[in-house]
């Protein structure tokens, strides 16, 4: 198991590396000069030269490259083009927002989701279930902006229950986790239909049942944790999404997270950001995955006599 | 399963508690903070590292300048009371005594020097004091500044935010971190910034004209328009800036807020490439300058908030000239010219606007209006990276862009975008170039005298107008949305809006 989770981890520095160099030809390659981005159009030449010698730009993208693999090894990223700011503890900063409303929003899908799924596959064709995945349809069809401010016109500007947006006070996540939570839920209530569906027609199923265990033992202890194989791989991608920064949801709540932040950078080509930021989440998506990985051992002891 | 679910539960109630420590403050306290919502986030506090408009529309309440402009643009005194013109390279100002900063330390000739000096090594701010060739400290409040020659916009350029005055200690002191450490004499201090979210001021009780009626202010950053007045219709925002269009009417018609609308300096053009056939021929210009119904772009696309311009500068800057020739819709007389340019059947062509929603309906408008006079225009929209990229090498037909004449001088709008000097990305992105604009603009910068450079600034908008190297469609006006318990609130024209002297009733 150490030895499964040590090889993963050392996976990740070419995976990290990878990444790094993609996102860094990607913006060095596109058009657009990161000196003028910030002066404005209204720069004279001059001044846009003195810039761009003072952030490096003029350098071959190979050395410019090395720079930064170099820096980023020691643990500095620089500091963002636009603002100044050391771009980690930019994240830093920003990240324990993003990391809330994954939380909540993922919580929120799992305690809809899985007793919704569970009870839709145990009465399936019922009123229930017919009901449940109308209710997972419209929550994947709907757009999560769209979402956003039907809440707040309900919310906020009809009944004044709740803050329209920004980050400040426990009233503050209720609308944006429940957006996020949404779509996530209905993904997983339709997951857990389908996998426990299969799973109640296996036959242990039907020998728990010959044995006498009652109805609801079945389903919660013989069936379910046989069922959530597939619905944890669902919830670790939607959770690893989520943590990507939601960017619509997070602009029409105008939270302060990672996501809103990356958009931003690309837009001005505030590499310093941009790399950091990608880097960041390909980080934490990867241990995510890996959690995931280590969770399969938890839920099913086949898997973990396979992590060696 | 009991389990799980326990600890799930304890850990929501965990989470929420460390994400909101201090949210009560605000509700239980009387009205004594003013919310402001912008469209971004400030970049930097420290005006030397930042020239956009969300981080000057902070730093305007946290410094001054040694003078501002009042609200049309007039030059007033501010650190400094007065001065005077000893020759035309020279300006000595006295400055005003006892003048505190955020700090403590008192303001003195010495922070001028350390000021202009530290503009003049910034490669974000350079262009603003450029012109300055010394700064000497003749005492602990007189101080001399001489230009390299003669520059009639100096005071202009001391007005802008990016001149405001800086303490050395404080800027030694916070190193890099001085953009989020900003330390003014101004009516607000600095208190908080949480990145991307807000922005927390308070009052300075030790101001010099007096301490602000309002003890605090947050700018929030609401990046959507509509979030912006849904925060004011709920109230969570007492002031909110730059209100969309569409959601004008939104504002005006709840009995609980106000729509403010001003002039401001800012103009939207389009642009001709002259470099390339059929621009180079003035007729063709002029022809599409007659096809353009400004008004319906004015109507449908802003809602009414433009002004139809006459010049490539505004009312409000100084050196404009009301009798330039503005470009009337007739669009008989644009065939007529267009027949006569040797073009009777018109011509294809392109039109360059980057993802702006404004400057791309704009553009859809045109090519239908060009159509009636066989212009055949495809619009081209390109990323704003490219755009500049490629309009500043001359790689485009036409485009859209906009101007901000954000001194209130009419050289800092000319110069820029017509001088022979700024061919290319320093603005003048037509590539025009006039032997008699280049020299009427060098004297109108060198020249001290206001008459003769009013003089001067009308024969080159006359001349513009004519050879219309860019057709200047309309003045933008700013608004603000308000709440109306907020009172003595007004629109500054350069944008960043003074919110001392503003109070609650």
């Amino acid at each position: 198991m150490h030895k499964y989770i040590i090889k993963r981890l050392l996976l990740l520095i070419p995976v990290l590396l990878g990444v790094s160099f993609l996102v860094f030809s990607i913006m060095s390659f596109t058009p657009g000069d990161p000196a003028q981005l910030i002066l404005g159009e209204s720069a004279p030449k001059i001044q846009v030269e003195m810039l761009r010698k003072e952030m490096g730009l003029d350098d071959p993208f190979l050395i410019q490259y090395g720079r930064f693999v170099i820096n980023a090894v020691q643990g500095d990223f620089g500091r963002s083009y636009t603002s100044g700011r050391e771009v980690f503890g930019e994240i830093f900063q920003r990240f324990p927002n993003t990391l809330i409303l994954a939380v909540i929003g993922v919580i929120i899908a799992i305690l809809i989701g899985i007793p919704v799924g569970i009870i839709s596959a145990t009465k399936q064709y019922s009123l229930m279930d017919s009901i449940s995945m109308i209710g997972a349809l419209l929550g994947v069809a709907m757009p999560n902006f769209w979402l956003g401010l039907m809440l707040i016109l309900f919310f906020s500007v009809g009944l004044g229950w709740l803050p329209s947006g920004g980050f400040g006070g426990w009233k503050s996540l209720i609308l944006p986790s429940i957006t996020l939570g949404t779509g996530a839920a209905a993904i997983i209530t339709r997951m857990t239909r389908s996998s426990m569906l299969e799973v109640i027609r296996q036959d242990y199923i039907r020998t728990a049942r010959a044995k006498g265990v009652t109805e609801k033992k079945v389903i919660n202890k013989h069936a379910l944790k046989n069922a959530l194989i597939p619905v944890i791989t669902v919830v670790g991608l939607q959770f690893g999404y989520l943590l990507g920064g939601a960017v619509l949801t997070e602009t029409v709540y105008s939270w302060p997270g990672v996501g809103r932040m990356m958009v931003e950078a690309i837009r001005s080509k505030d590499t310093p950001v941009v790399l950091a930021a990608v880097l960041f989440l390909a980080t934490t998506f990867s241990i995510v995955n890996l959690l995931v990985d280590i969770l399969y051992g938890f839920v099913d002891p086949r898997v973990k006599s396979q992590y060696k | 399963m009991k389990k799980v679910l326990l600890l799930i539960s304890s850990l929501i109630v965990m989470l929420t508690f460390t994400a909101c420590g201090g949210s009560e403050e605000k509700e239980a306290a009387v009205k004594d903070t003013l919310i402001i919502a912008q469209g971004a986030d400030a970049k930097s506090l420290d005006p030397h590292a930042s020239n956009d408009q969300p981080s000057s529309r902070v730093s305007a309440q946290i410094y001054n300048g040694l003078v501002a402009t009042d609200m049309d643009m007039n030059i007033v005194p501010a650190l400094a009371e007065s001065w005077d013109q000893p020759d035309p390279r020279t300006t000595i100002f006295h400055l005003r005594k006892g003048v505190k900063f955020h700090n403590g330390e008192e303001f003195k000739a010495s922070d001028v020097k350390f000021t202009i000096e530290g503009m003049i090594a910034s490669a974000t701010v350079h262009h603003i004091i450029s012109a300055v060739e010394s700064v000497e400290v003749m005492d602990d409040y007189t101080v001399k500044i001489t230009t390299k020659k003669p520059f009639g916009p100096l005071l202009h350029h001391l007005a802008h935010t990016a001149s405001s005055m800086l303490n050395e200690k404080a800027v030694v002191a916070a190193g890099d971190d001085y953009g989020q450490n900003p330390v003014g004499t101004g009516p607000y201090k600095f208190v908080k910034w949480n990145s991307g979210d807000r922005i927390v001021l308070e009052a300075n009780e030790e101001y010099f004209l007096g301490a602000p009626k309002v003890k605090n202010v947050i700018f929030r950053n609401i990046t959507e328009g509509t979030n912006r007045t849904i925060g004011l219709e709920t109230g969570e925002v007492d002031i909110a800036y730059d209100i969309e269009p569409i959601d004008k009417k939104q504002v005006s018609g709840n009995e609980d807020l106000e729509l403010i609308e001003e002039d401001s300096l800012g103009i939207a053009y389009i642009g001709f490439n002259f470099q390339k056939a059929p621009f180079d021929n003035k007729l063709v210009r002029q022809a599409i300058g007659h096809a353009i119904d400004v008004d319906i772009i004015i109507d449908v696309v802003l809602d009414g908030a433009g002004t139809k311009a006459n010049s490539p500068i505004g009312p409000k800057v100084f050196g404009y000239d009301k009798e330039a020739k503005g470009y009337d819709y007739n669009p008989e007389l644009a065939k007529k010219m267009l027949t006569e340019a040797g073009y009777p059947n018109g011509f294809k062509t392109t039109i360059w606007t980057n993802d702006n929603p404004v400057r791309l309906q704009i553009a859809t408008i045109m090519q239908d209006q060009l159509k009636q006079i066989g212009i055949e225009m495809a619009v081209v929209p390109v990323e704003w990276g490219a755009y500049l990229d490629g309009t500043a090498r001359g790689e485009h037909d036409m485009f859209i862009l906009g101007w901000v004449t954000t001194t209130g001088d009419a050289d800092y709008g000319l110069n820029a975008l017509f001088n022979t000097a700024t061919i290319g990305g320093a603005g003048n992105r037509s590539f025009y170039s006039n032997k008699d604009v280049d020299k009427w603009l060098d004297q109108a910068q060198s020249s001290t005298n206001p008459e003769e450079r009013i003089e001067l600034y009308a024969k080159i908008q006359k001349q513009i107008q004519e050879d219309l190297p860019v057709d200047t469609l309309y003045y933008n006006t700013q608004n603000a949305g308000i709440n109306k318990r907020v009172k003595g609130f007004k629109l500054n024209p350069a944008g960043h809006h003074k919110i001392y002297g503003v109070y609650f009733q």
